[in-house]
C-alpha cells in the first residue's frame, strides 16, 4: 500500500502506529514491561495503561558453581510512566 | 607620547584593580547602555535633608572616620585617618579656582598622600578620573606643588589659608550633595565663556606639558606655574565637556563597542560610580554623626527626666493626659525623622546601609528602652499627681495595669511595624536591578516559547477538554480560548483564558507588542537572509547564552514567513489519480448495492488480495487520524471564511479531504478482495473502533448506507465476533479483557455510528441487510455474541417501528409496499429457524455456565439476550412464540423459581430476574406473575 510505505520517514513513525496499542517494552536492569501505550516523546519516555512488568532478580550469592537461580517478580499498574532513557526496545507483542 | 603614558597609566590601574578585592565588588559597572530607561542612579542621588549639609561640610569641624568600620567606599584612603589624608588646609588654594577644580586637588592630593610611594593604586585612580588630563603625570606636578608650596604661600590671594568648609560653602548652601550633572552644567557655562581663549590654552598647554615632561626636576617659576594651573583648569573644563558630549552620545546611539577604551562607557560609569562613591560616604558619615548625637541628647534627656522624677516635685504644667500612646509615638516620629533624614524621601530602599541608614539593632533596642522607661516614668508621674489629689490605692493600680498595657501594646505594634519595615527592605534588595530592557529581553524569550502559528492546534487537548467541560457545565460554548495575534501568531489560553480586569489586559497588551516584534523581526530577518531554512531562525531573538532555553522541549518561534498553513497537522498527501479511483468507486458502489439485496457479489474481474497486515492497518490508520485531524480543524476554521469566494474554497478543500478518508477507508473495495476485508481490518484495532464515529460525521447518508452495507455483509469478520467465545470463559485472562476491552470499543464507538443510519432505513433495506447477515455470516456464531445481538435487535426493533408507524402515521412515512413486507416475512422466518434450535445458548450464562460452574450472577449480562427475545417474539406469529417459549420454558421458570423462593442475594437481583422475564412475557402478552409453579 502506498501510504504505508510513504508515511514512514523516521523511526519514530513506527512507534507511532503503535499508540493505543499493546506494547512490549524493555528496560536497562533485566526489566520488561507490557502495556498500552498512550504517548511518547523524543526522549522516549512512554506513558502506557495496564502495565504488566516483569523483573529478573538473580541472586548471585546462593550458589557460584551451579547455574545462578533467577527469580521473576511481576506486578500490575494501572498507569504508567516509563523514562526514556531506561527503554531499550519497543515492539508489538508477538502475535503467536 | 601622552599615550605612552596612558597606557602605563592603564595597566597600572589594571592590576590595582585586580589586586584590591575590595575595588571589585564596587565598581561593577551597570550597563545600561543607549536605553531610554536607564534607571538614573545618578539623579536618584538628590536626596531630602539639605538643611544638615552644612553641618556635614565643615560647620561641625572636621568629621572624623574612625567609626567607619566598614570602609569599603573609599579603599584608597583605607588604614590612614583622615586627619592625614586632608592636606588641602595646609595647602593654600588660589582664590580663582574654580570649585570642582578644589574638590578634584583635595581628592589628588588624598590619594596621593595617603600612599606615599606612588603605588599603583593612586594612579588607577587618576586614570579613572581622567586619563587624558595633566593629573595623569601628577606625580611629577606633585613635587612641583610641594617646592612651590613656599612660593604660593606668598602670594596675596592664597594668604588666607581656607578651611575646607569655606571651599565647599557654596555647593553645600544651596543644593547639597550635588550630582555630577550638576557640576557639569556648571562647567560647561564656565566653559562657554572661555571657549575662545580656552582654545589658545590648550595649545599652549600642550606645548608647556611636553616641556614639563621633559625636565622632570624642575624648578617651576611661580608664573609658571601659575599659568600651568589656568591651563589645566582649562583643560579639566575642555575635557568635562567633552566627555559629556561624548556620553549624550553614546546614550543617543552609538554603540558601546565603537568607543575608545579610555571613553568607553565603562569607564563614564566608573567615574560617575566613583564620585557617586564619595557622596554617599559623606552622606553615610553624616548619618552616623547625627544618629550618635541624637543617642546622646536622648541620653542626657533620660538623665534629666529621671533626676527630674528623683526630685519629687513636678509642676502642674507638666501634667499630662494619662494616656501615652499618642504622644509616645509622636516622639518616636520624631526620632526616627531626625535620625535618617533621607527616610523620608528614600527612593532606593534596596540600598539601605547607604542611602537611608535603618537604626542599627542596637539602637532600636535602645530606643525601645528609652521608650518604656519614658512611658513608666510618665506613669509615675501621673499616679504621684494622683496621689497627691488623693486618689485610692485600687484605682491606682487599675490604672498601672492600663497603663501597662497600653505600653505593651505599642511596643508590640512598634515590634511590629519594625518587622513589616525590615521585610519590605530585605523583599525590596534588589528592587531595580534589572532595568526594562532586561525584563523585556527575557519575557521575549519567554513569549517566543508560547507563541504559535496555530495556537489551537498547539493547545488542542486543553481547547477540547474545556469545551467538554463547558458545554457539560451548560455554559454557552465560546470558540477557541486562543489569543491570536495581528501578524498570524497566537497564544493557546489553556483552561482558564484570560480573567478580565486588573492588570492582566495590560499585560497582555504588553504580550501582544512584545510578539508583534518577535514575529516583525524573524520576518526581517528571513527576507534579509532570502533563504527559507529553518536555521535561520536560530538566534533571530538575539542570542542567550547558556543551555537552558535549548535543553527546552520546543523550538523557537516556527514562524513560516511563506504560508499560513498550520504546521501542526502534516500536510495531507495528496492522493494519486483521484479520477480513477472515484470512477473504480462508483463501479464498486454499484457492487455492493447489487450485494446489498442478497444476491451474490459479482465476483468478475476481481482480484484477490491478501489482508492488511497488522503494520498496513495501523499506518492506514496513523494516516487517518492525521486527514480526520485536519477536517476537524477545516470545520472549526470554517467560521472564518466570511465571503463567497473563501466558502467554496473552504468547501472544496473540505470535500477533498473527506473523499480521501473515503477512500483510505477502503469501503469500495470489493467484498471478496480479502479475508478479512481491508475496512474490517481497519476496525480491528481498538483505535481504528474509535476513530469510526469521527469519521462517519463527516459522510452522507449515502456513503453511510454503503458502510453500513459492507460492515454486516462483513460482520462475522470482525475481532469482536471472532474472538467473542473468548470472553465466555471467566477465567481473568489478558486475553480475555482484551476482548472485553475490544468489545466495549466497538460497542459504545463503531456500533454507535451505524444506529442513526438503521433508526432511517426503509422496511426494504432492512430486510436486505438481515438477509445479507443470514447468508454472509455464520448467523448462529454471530447471534451468541454480544455485538451480533445488539444489531440482530437493532435490526428486529427498526422493523417494529417501521410497522407501528404504518399503522399511526401511515401519510408520513413511506409506507413499505406489500411485496417488502412479504419478503420481510421470509427473512425473519428463514432467520428463526435458523436460529431456533440454539435459543437457550443465546443467553451468556448458558455458554458459560457449560464453561465454568456458573457462581457469578449472570442477570445483567442475560439482558441483552432477554432483549433480543422480547424483540424476536414481537414478530413471531403464534406458532413461533409457542416454538420461542417452549425453548426458553426452562430458562424462564428458572428465573421466576429463583425469584419467589427467595433464591437470590437481594431484593435488587430478584426485580431483576423478574424484569428479565417479563421483557419477553409481557410482549406475549403475558406476565411472571401469571406463572403458577
Amino acid at each position: 500500500m502506498d501510504p504505508s510505505s510513504s508515511s514512514i520517514q523516521e523511526p519514530f513513525d513506527l512507534i507511532r502506529l503503535s499508540l493505543s496499542e499493546r506494547v512490549y517494552i524493555k528496560l536497562r536492569g533485566d526489566r520488561e514491561v507490557t502495556g498500552v501505550l498512550h504517548a511518547y516523546d523524543g526522549h522516549m519516555n512512554l506513558i502506557l495503561s495496564d502495565v504488566e512488568e516483569t523483573i529478573l532478580i538473580v541472586d548471585p550469592d546462593s550458589a557460584t558453581e551451579a547455574p545462578v537461580p533467577v527469580n521473576v517478580a511481576k506486578r500490575k499498574m494501572d498507569m504508567l510512566f516509563v523514562r526514556g532513557d531506561g527503554v531499550i526496545l519497543v515492539s508489538p507483542p508477538s502475535r503467536a | 607620547m601622552f599615550f605612552g603614558f596612558e597606557q602605563k597609566d592603564l595597566e597600572k590601574g589594571k592590576q590595582a584593580f585586580r589586586t584590591d578585592a575590595t575595588h571589585d565588588t564596587e565598581e561593577v559597572p551597570v550597563f545600561t547602555w543607549g536605553d531610554e530607561s536607564y534607571d538614573g542612579l545618578g539623579d536618584a542621588l538628590q536626596e531630602g535633608g539639605d538643611e544638615l549639609n552644612d553641618e556635614t561640610f565643615g560647620s561641625v569641624g572636621l568629621v572624623g572616620k574612625d567609626f567607619d568600620f566598614s570602609n569599603t567606599t573609599l579603599p584608597k584612603s583605607s588604614g590612614l585617618p583622615n586627619e592625614q589624608a586632608l592636606p588641602p588646609q595646609k595647602f593654600a588654594e588660589p582664590a580663582s579656582s574654580d570649585t570642582l577644580y578644589a574638590l578634584r586637588r583635595k581628592q589628588d592630593f588624598t590619594t596621593l598622600d595617603s600612599d606615599q610611594p606612588f603605588s599603583s593604586s593612586s594612579q588607577s585612580a587618576e586614570s579613572i578620573w581622567d586619563n587624558r588630563s595633566l593629573l595623569s603625570s601628577l606625580p611629577q606636578l606633585d613635587g612641583i606643588f610641594n617646592q612651590s608650596k613656599q612660593a604660593f604661600a606668598e602670594a596675596p590671594v592664597s594668604e588666607l589659608p581656607m578651611p575646607q568648609t569655606q571651599k565647599w560653602a557654596p555647593q553645600s548652601s544651596n543644593s547639597g550633595i550635588r550630582t555630577l550633572e550638576e557640576i557639569e552644567a556648571e562647567m560647561r557655562a564656565a566653559a562657554h565663556q572661555s571657549r575662545v581663549q580656552q582654545r589658545e590654552l590648550s595649545l599652549q598647554q600642550q606645548l608647556q606639558q611636553e616641556e614639563d615632561r621633559r625636565q622632570q626636576t624642575l624648578h617651576e617659576q611661580e608664573l609658571q606655574r601659575q599659568i600651568l594651573h589656568q591651563q589645566e583648569q582649562q583643560h579639566q573644563l575642555y575635557l568635562q565637556r567633552l566627555l559629556q558630549q561624548r556620553e549624550q552620545q553614546y546614550q543617543r546611539s552609538t554603540p558601546p563597542r565603537m568607543l575608545p577604551a579610555s571613553q568607553s562607557p565603562r569607564f563614564l560609569e566608573q567615574q560617575r560610580q566613583l564620585l557617586l562613591l564619595q557622596q554617599q560616604q559623606r552622606a553615610q558619615e553624616l548619618q552616623e554623626q547625627l544618629m550618635l548625637e541624637e543617642m546622646e541628647r536622648q541620653l542626657l534627656a533620660r538623665a534629666a527626666l529621671q533626676q527630674q522624677h528623683r526630685q519629687s516635685p513636678i509642676p502642674p504644667s507638666h501634667h499630662r493626659p494619662p494616656s501615652l500612646t499618642p504622644d509616645v509615638y509622636g516622639y518616636q516620629r520624631r526620632q526616627t525623622r531626625s535620625q535618617s533624614p533621607m527616610n523620608n524621601d528614600h527612593r532606593y530602599p534596596g540600598i539601605p546601609q547607604e542611602s537611608s541608614p535603618f537604626p542599627s539593632p542596637q539602637n532600636i533596642q535602645l530606643q525601645q528602652r528609652l521608650l518604656s522607661e519614658m512611658a513608666q516614668a510618665e506613669f509615675i508621674r501621673n499616679i504621684q499627681n494622683q496621689d497627691g489629689q488623693g486618689i485610692n490605692p485600687v484605682e491606682q493600680e487599675a490604672l498601672r495595669a492600663e497603663a501597662m498595657r497600653k505600653i505593651l501594646e505599642a511596643e508590640k505594634m512598634e515590634e511590629k511595624r519594625r518587622r513589616k519595615a525590615a521585610k519590605i527592605a530585605y523583599m525590596s534588595r534588589y528592587n531595580d536591578l534589572m532595568t526594562q530592557s532586561d525584563k523585556d529581553f527575557i519575557t521575549r524569550i519567554q513569549v517566543s516559547q508560547l507563541v504559535t502559528q496555530d495556537p489551537y492546534a498547539d493547545d488542542f487537548y486543553a481547547q477540547v477538554y474545556g469545551a467538554i467541560l463547558r458545554s457539560r457545565m451548560g455554559l454557552q460554548s465560546q470558540d477557541e480560548r486562543v489569543l491570536i495575534f495581528g501578524s498570524g501568531g497566537g497564544v493557546g489560553l489553556g483552561l482558564n483564558g484570560p480573567k478580565g480586569g486588573g492588570r492582566r489586559p495590560s499585560a497582555m497588551q504588553r504580550m501582544e507588542q512584545q510578539v508583534e516584534r518577535i514575529v516583525n523581526n524573524t520576518r526581517k530577518r528571513e527576507e534579509e537572509k532570502g533563504v527559507h531554512a529553518l536555521q535561520s531562525l536560530q538566534g533571530a531573538l538575539g542570542k542567550t547564552s547558556g543551555r537552558s532555553y535549548k535543553a527546552a522541549p520546543r523550538q523557537l518561534l516556527q514562524v513560516d514567513p511563506a504560508s499560513g498553513a498550520s504546521p501542526a497537522i502534516s500536510q495531507a498527501q495528496a492522493f494519486k489519480d483521484p479520477g480513477d479511483r472515484v470512477s473504480n468507486g462508483a463501479e464498486e458502489a454499484a457492487k455492493l448495492g447489487r450485494a446489498t439485496l442478497g444476491k451474490a457479489a459479482d465476483t468478475t474481474n476481481l482480484i484477490r488480495r491478501e489482508p492488511l497486515t497488522q503494520r498496513e492497518t495501523l499506518t492506514i490508520l496513523e494516516h487517518l487520524y492525521d486527514l480526520v485531524l485536519h477536517v476537524e480543524q477545516l470545520r472549526r476554521d470554517h467560521s472564518l471564511a466570511q465571503d463567497e469566494q473563501q466558502t467554496v474554497e473552504w468547501q472544496q478543500q473540505y470535500d477533498t479531504l473527506v473523499d480521501e478518508i473515503w477512500d483510505s477507508l477502503r469501503v469500495m473495495v470489493p467484498l471478496e478482495t480479502s479475508d478479512p476485508h481491508p475496512f474490517i481490518s481497519l476496525l480491528i484495532p481498538g483505535k481504528g473502533k474509535r476513530l469510526l464515529p469521527r469519521i462517519t460525521r463527516h459522510l452522507s447518508d449515502q456513503k453511510m448506507m454503503t458502510l453500513l452495507t459492507l460492515l454486516v455483509a462483513c460482520f462475522s469478520q470482525l475481532d469482536v465476533i471472532k474472538q467473542a467465545s473468548v470472553i465466555d470463559y471467566s477465567q481473568d485472562t489478558l486475553e480475555r479483557a482484551e476482548a472485553e476491552r475490544q468489545t466495549q470499543a466497538f460497542l459504545g464507538n463503531a456500533f454507535q455510528c451505524i444506529l442513526p443510519v438503521v433508526a432511517k432505513a426503509s422496511l426494504r433495506l432492512v430486510t436486505g441487510l438481515l438477509g445479507l447477515l443470514l447468508d454472509r455470516s455464520n448467523i448462529i456464531m454471530v447471534a451468541q455474541t454480544r455485538p451480533g445481538l445488539a444489531l440482530l435487535t437493532l435490526f428486529l426493533s427498526r422493523v417494529e417501528l417501521i410497522k407501528a408507524d404504518m399503522v399511526n402515521v401511515p401519510e408520513e412515512f413511506e409506507v413499505p409496499t406489500p411485496e417488502e413486507a412479504q419478503q420481510w416475512q421470509l427473512v425473519y422466518d428463514h432467520f428463526f429457524q435458523l436460529l431456533g434450535p440454539h435459543f437457550p445458548m443465546l443467553f451468556p450464562s448458558a455458554r458459560m455456565a457449560t464453561a465454568t460452574d456458573g457462581q457469578v450472577s449472570f442477570d445483567i449480562i442475560d439482558q441483552p439476550a432477554w432483549h433480543f427475545f422480547a424483540a424476536l417474539g414481537l414478530h413471531a406469529v403464534p406458532e413461533q412464540q409457542h416454538v420461542l417459549i417452549t425453548a426458553l420454558r426452562e430458562k424462564i421458570l428458572d428465573n421466576v423459581t429463583s425469584a419467589n423462593k427467595g433464591w437470590v442475594r437481594n431484593d435488587e437481583e430478584r426485580q431483576l430476574k423478574l424484569d428479565n422475564v417479563n421483557l419477553l412475557l409481557h410482549v406475549l402478552n403475558l406476565d411472571s406473575s401469571l406463572i403458577v409453579l
